[in-house]
């Protein structure tokens, strides 16, 4: 709901994203803090300001594939290494400029995710599910074992840094740069597709799916979409991924790291793009906080060794997934917005 | 030929200890239509109890395995009340994401209690292969597959046959209905997460018995899905003939293409299986066939 004074006069302004002053100078202000910040931070903390706006364009893929379209993708780490693979590749090979590259990896990951989005016309709901776990193992397996002089096979792939009128992005700040301009486009582009005529045909999808066909959706095709959306997302996350870290290996890409997305997700809250956006934000903290406050942790408990931090760390994934889906299972987004639909209303109570 | 009779014969055993895992499998999607994703880390829990009581405090096996069952059967009832029981009546979609998170959160658990490090599982069965003129048989797994048909059996019987069985499968249907027949959903999914863990950390005696064991064997669980998906995930001693099936074949391919194709396509094989499956006949060999009435 709106504050109170704010109504829609137009269709356009009904539908309007942004719908206050308020959210214009927030919005304004948030985008000014996330240009300064390399100069504000330290290294450290931007490489995890960049980590974390990778995490955010995979998540969100993920957002619109399962929070919107209802499909639960447990491969969408397989399809971010598709893309950064391609990328790879692409750029090794033929020698192509980044900003080709980039999209290019998006469409193959993209290709590879339809793929198995296309499934849906035989089977639905966690069936769907398993053929993501599959796509899982046969990319592992077809990276390792396809001719090692086109993905390196085991050995990755190493980049040459991404470049353009003779300026390299090789400092932490320039590929952080780099990350913000895609993140930024890709955002407002996920914005864009949940509100068109697509997001809409995901959400009935994901309501009623026998519903929605009498309404005259094209299911299959729909949820096919859904996936080449989300892997394609995950597609432009890898080949960031691919120019940052300018390695590629096939362990970047396992089923944990597709569960620490979904987790992303759903604490989060499903169906929302902030929502993914906050997800991301919650769990790299929390991660990193774990990776920081490690050496301690090993010192207060030497028994333990060193593994304990990363145990640690999964305990408390698995417990926070967990515990949101009982307490919260409309994830943070939700009671942020349980908390503005009350402070709209004060001093009324609804 | 002698050869193929060996890998025939080895392949079947494998496929009936993944019988065995995906049992653990279908008994708890069979009482709460419930996809569990957590069932490989259900396995190396239950090995590293039987680790734990058998070799770490150096009970003698006759205690130390049936104790590690009881603990087990506690741990399978602490999920349930932890987890499961405040998600009665919710979606299957939240209890399958727990799954997820328990996956991770047993991972976890298994780091921190019992530690990063390879450890040597007991020796539950004698070492020395079976011999058969010039067929060579592992003997925990022959033992194995003989417990395995047996409980399969016996669940089969159980689910299909008696009022507690049956009482899980509606619970399974639906959660409202089932309460209002009088029956508790809390108990049945309880039951049902027991059974899991026991029979998860009997797979890891067999599966692991004189093996080394550490947090990485959960990829077994993993490797038992296209089992109980070819079986269809209702269908209990259906599960062992999948189990031959996907063990002979992937025992065959292993040692026939793999030297071809270099390497690992025994253990994507299945996987390429499980696709096939999916798109041919998602409901398996014997799953049933649900009618959605809208």
């Amino acid at each position: 709901m709106d504050p109170a004074g704010v109504f829609a006069t137009s269709f356009e302004r009904d539908k309007a994203l942004i719908r206050t002053r308020g959210q214009w100078i927030a919005l304004i202000v948030f985008l000014v803090a996330l240009a300064v910040l390399p100069h504000v931070l330290g290294p450290r903390l931007v490489a995890i300001s960049t980590n974390m706006l990778i995490m955010a364009v995979v998540v969100i893929g993920l957002q619109i594939n399962m929070g919107y379209a209802g499909q639960i993708n447990l491969g969408q780490a397989a399809f971010m290494g598709v893309g950064a693979y391609a990328t790879g590749a692409l750029a090794i090979k033929f020698n192509l400029p980044f900003w080709l590259s980039i999209p290019l990896g998006g469409c193959a990951a993209a290709v590879f995710g339809f793929i198995f989005g296309l499934s849906a016309v035989r089977i639905k709901g966690f069936y769907l599910a398993l053929t993501t776990i599959a796509a899982q193992t046969l990319f592992h397996f077809l990276i390792l074992n396809l001719p090692q002089s086109w993905f390196g096979g085991s050995n990755g792939l190493t980049l040459e840094p991404a470049q353009i009128f003779g300026f390299s992005f090789v400092s932490e700040t320039s590929i952080y740069y780099l990350c913000l301009g895609v993140t930024a486009l890709m955002v407002f582009g996920a914005y864009g597709i949940v509100r068109s005529r697509h997001g809409r045909a995901f959400v009935a999808v994901c309501d009623d799916d026998v519903a929605s066909g009498l309404m005259g959706i094209n299911v299959v095709r729909t949820k096919a979409i859904a996936f080449l959306i989300g892997a394609f997302y995950a597609g432009i996350a890898g080949a960031l991924w691919a120019y940052y870290v300018r390695f590629v290996a096939v362990d970047q890409f396992t089923l944990f790291h597709s569960i620490w997305f979904i987790a992303m997700v759903i604490v989060g809250g499903l169906g929302s793009i902030t929502g993914a956006l906050i997800g991301v934000f919650v769990i790299k903290a929390i991660q990193e906080s774990f990776v920081t406050l490690g050496p301690g942790i090993v010192a207060q408990f030497p028994s333990l060794g060193g593994d304990v931090v990363f145990a640690l760390m999964n305990v408390f994934l698995g417990g926070i997934i967990a515990a949101f889906l009982i307490f919260e299972p409309r994830g943070l987004m939700h009671r942020w917005n349980i908390l503005k639909r009350s402070y709209r209303l004060w001093p009324f109570p609804y | 030929m002698i050869d193929f009779v060996n890998y025939f014969i080895n392949g079947a055993l494998v496929g009936l200890l993944y019988a065995l895992i995906a049992m653990g499998f279908v008994v708890i999607y069979r009482a709460s239509k419930v996809f569990n994703f957590a069932q490989g880390e259900l396995v190396v829990f239950g090995g590293f109890i039987v680790w734990w009581m058998v070799a770490s405090l150096g009970l003698p096996l006759s205690i130390g395995l049936p104790l590690a069952f009881v603990a087990a059967a506690l741990f399978g009832l602490l999920v349930e009340r932890v987890f499961f029981s405040r998600l009665a009546g919710e979606s299957v979609f939240a209890m399958v994401m727990v799954t997820i998170g328990l996956l991770i959160l047993i991972r976890g658990l298994i780091l921190v209690l019992f530690g990063p490090q390879v450890r040597s599982f007991p020796i539950i069965f004698p070492l020395q292969p079976v011999i058969i003129g010039e067929i060579l048989i592992p003997r925990s797994l022959l033992i194995g597959g003989v417990i395995t048909v047996i409980v399969g059996f016996g669940l089969s019987w159980f689910f299909n046959r008696t009022r507690a069985g049956l009482r899980m499968t509606a619970v399974a249907e639906d959660h409202q209905v089932a309460l209002l027949m009088g029956i508790s959903v809390k108990r049945s999914i309880a039951f049902a997460w027991i059974l899991g863990a026991v029979l998860s950390t009997l797979g890891a005696v067999i599966f692991l018995s004189g093996k080394s064991l550490n947090f990485l064997a959960s990829d077994i669980g993993l490797a038992a899905l296209p089992v109980a998906l070819l079986a269809g995930f209702e269908a209990i001693a259906g599960v062992l003939l999948a189990g031959l099936i996907v063990g002979i074949i992937q025992g065959l391919v292993t040692a026939y293409l793999d030297p071809i194709v270099g390497g690992a396509i025994g253990t994507v094989f299945p996987f390429i299986i499980m696709l096939l499956i999916l798109f041919i006949r998602p409901t398996g060999m014997f799953g049933w066939k649900t009618i959605e009435r809208v």
